[in-house]
This record gives C-alpha cells, structure tokens and sequence, in this order.
C-alpha cells in the first residue's frame, strides 16, 4: 500500500464543506414548490369571497326600507338563501330579523362550511 | 511468565487509511443524499399545480360579478338583476354574455383573454313538498366538454320575480344563486 498521503487536508474538509452546503441549499429549493402549492391552496380554500357575498345580500335584502321593499318576505328570501346554499355551497346559513335595540339595527349572520365558521352581529345606526 | 511476542488484534493498531476512511463515508453520505433528492424529484410542479392562475380566474370572475350586480343609481336595478328578472326561466341571455365577456376578456393592448364560461342560476322550487333546488341555464360562450379544468365562481342575487312553484301576485322578492364555471383555453 502506498504512502498516506496526508497533504492538502484543509482544502478537501473545505471542499466537503461546501458541498453539504450546496446539499442544503437543494434541499430547500425542492421545498418552495410544495409551499407555493400549499399556501394558494389553503387561500382558494377560505370562502372569503362566499362570506362578504352572502353577507351582502343578507344585510342589503334584510335591512331594507319598505319603500324599496314593498313586499316584506323576509322568510321567503331567507329560505331561499338557506336552502340554496346548503345545497349548492354546502353551507350552513341563518340570521335573525332585524332587530332596534337601542336605536340600532342588529342582525346576528351564522355561516359554517364544515371549515371556516363565521358569526357577525351586524349592526347600523 | 514473560511474553515476547504476544499479539492480539487490537495491538495491530494502525494509522493509516484515516483519511480514506473519511473519504469513504462521505462519499457514501453524498451518494444516499443525492439517491433521496433524486426520489423527492419525481414529481414535477408545473405552474398550474400551485393554483395560482385558479385563484387570478376567481378573483376576476368575482370581481366581474360584482361589477355586473352593482345599481347605477338608488332608483335602477342592476343589469344582473335585471338580466334574470326578464329572462323566462331556462332560456338563454345574450346580454349576460355580452357583459361578462368583456368583463373578463378585456384586455390592455393585447387583444382580448381567451377565458370561456358557462352560466347557471339556482333557484328553491316551492312546489309541495317544496324546497328543492333547481339550476337553469343561462348564459355560456362554449358548452363543457368536462375536460375543462375550471373555476367556479358565485353572486347571490335577489330578483323580483315569478319562479315555478311561486303563485303570489304580484312577484315577489326571491334569493337565488348565480353560479359561472370559468376556465382559460
């Protein structure tokens, strides 16, 4: 077997060193795509735009005067919204009629998807 | 007793090869490191995995809903609404078509996007036993083949307006549910 050769020592730990590093670095490249996917897919998943949808047409259909609304059918609106939604949206929708307490118009919104629950107690003056 | 010449393994101690020793296992570690990046690479993301052009499609389908469901003034309806208020249920609407087309394929300079879409509306049947859900047809620039890969975009809409099942005179105000399926082509 031939002599050990035990020169240049440093240069070759640094060239280990250097390589792990480049490992690492990899590594963390492989990664980013997975995040990018699982954070756009998390964003598509929260109803953002279902919740202030079906807010707006609660508040705007509920809290309405009467001489824009000639017909009051508060519940045949909220069945609607109710019943379409559980079937179309799978999610649970119910509010309260509006109600004056202390010369404010209040309207408790309950909206449950099975992910994203959302509960307001609307009020105007 | 005196031993001259016992040996036992251990006292053939060398040191030598250290180095190579070394060597060999961190050429063993970067073999096994490489063999498992290779193995986490075999999928591959293409820009459509990360659902970043499905999320631009649903903003801008809801942004142009939204446009479409906004009143000019307190006293007119807006084009939505006035859109399935006069259309028989389950006919088909040019005017929707003419409005989100451009809402959504307009573009600066470039000519118009290539986004196709297909229209429905939901509505609750109150015929006894009543409380089922109906949806019609509306509008749509290209039927779905179902190869599509699209998006699915939503606006309640509260119309003044005679449904199957509904008998009260005059029309009332009823909730139903917009839905357009988006895709790009």
């Amino acid at each position: 077997m031939a002599r050990l050769n035990d020169d240049a020592q440093w240069i070759v730990l640094m060239g280990f060193l250097v390589s792990f590093s480049f490992f690492f670095l990899a590594m963390v490249i492989n990664q980013s795509t997975v995040v990018g996917q699982t954070t756009a897919e998390s964003v598509i998943e929260f109803p953002k735009n279902d919740i202030r949808d079906v807010r707006g047409v609660i508040i705007s259909s509920a809290d309405c005067p009467s001489a824009v609304c000639p017909i009051p059918n508060f519940d045949v609106v909220k069945n609607d919204i109710r019943v379409i939604s559980m079937n179309r949206k799978n999610a649970v929708i119910d509010y309260t009629y509006p109600q004056l307490i202390d010369n404010h118009t209040v309207i408790k919104i309950h909206y449950n998807n099975g992910v994203t629950e959302f509960n307001e107690n609307w009020t105007a003056l | 007793m005196y031993f001259t010449t016992l040996r036992s393994r251990a006292d053939m101690k060398n040191s030598d090869g250290q180095l190579y020793t070394i060597e060999g296992f961190a050429a063993a570690l970067i073999m096994l490191i490489t063999a498992y990046l290779v193995m986490n690479a075999t999928s591959v993301y293409t820009a459509g995995d990360t659902h970043i052009s499905d999320m631009q499609l649903e903003a801008l389908g809801t942004d142009a809903l939204n446009v479409m469901d906004t009143n000019e003034s307190l006293q007119s309806t807006s084009p939505l609404t006035d859109i399935i208020d006069t259309t028989p249920v389950g006919t088909d609407n040019a005017t929707f078509g003419a409005i989100f087309r451009n809402l959504i394929n307009n573009r600066t300079a470039l000519g118009p996007d290539h986004i196709h879409y297909t229209a429905n509306y939901s509505y609750r049947d109150t015929t006894p036993p009543g409380d089922t859900v109906n949806s019609v047809f509306l509008n749509a620039s290209r039927n779905l083949s179902g190869g599509e890969h699209a998006v699915r975009v939503t606006k309640w809409v509260v119309v003044n307006k005679q449904l199957p099942g509904d008998s009260v005179v005059p029309a009332q105000n009823r909730a139903v549910l917009v839905e357009v399926l988006m895709w790009r082509d």
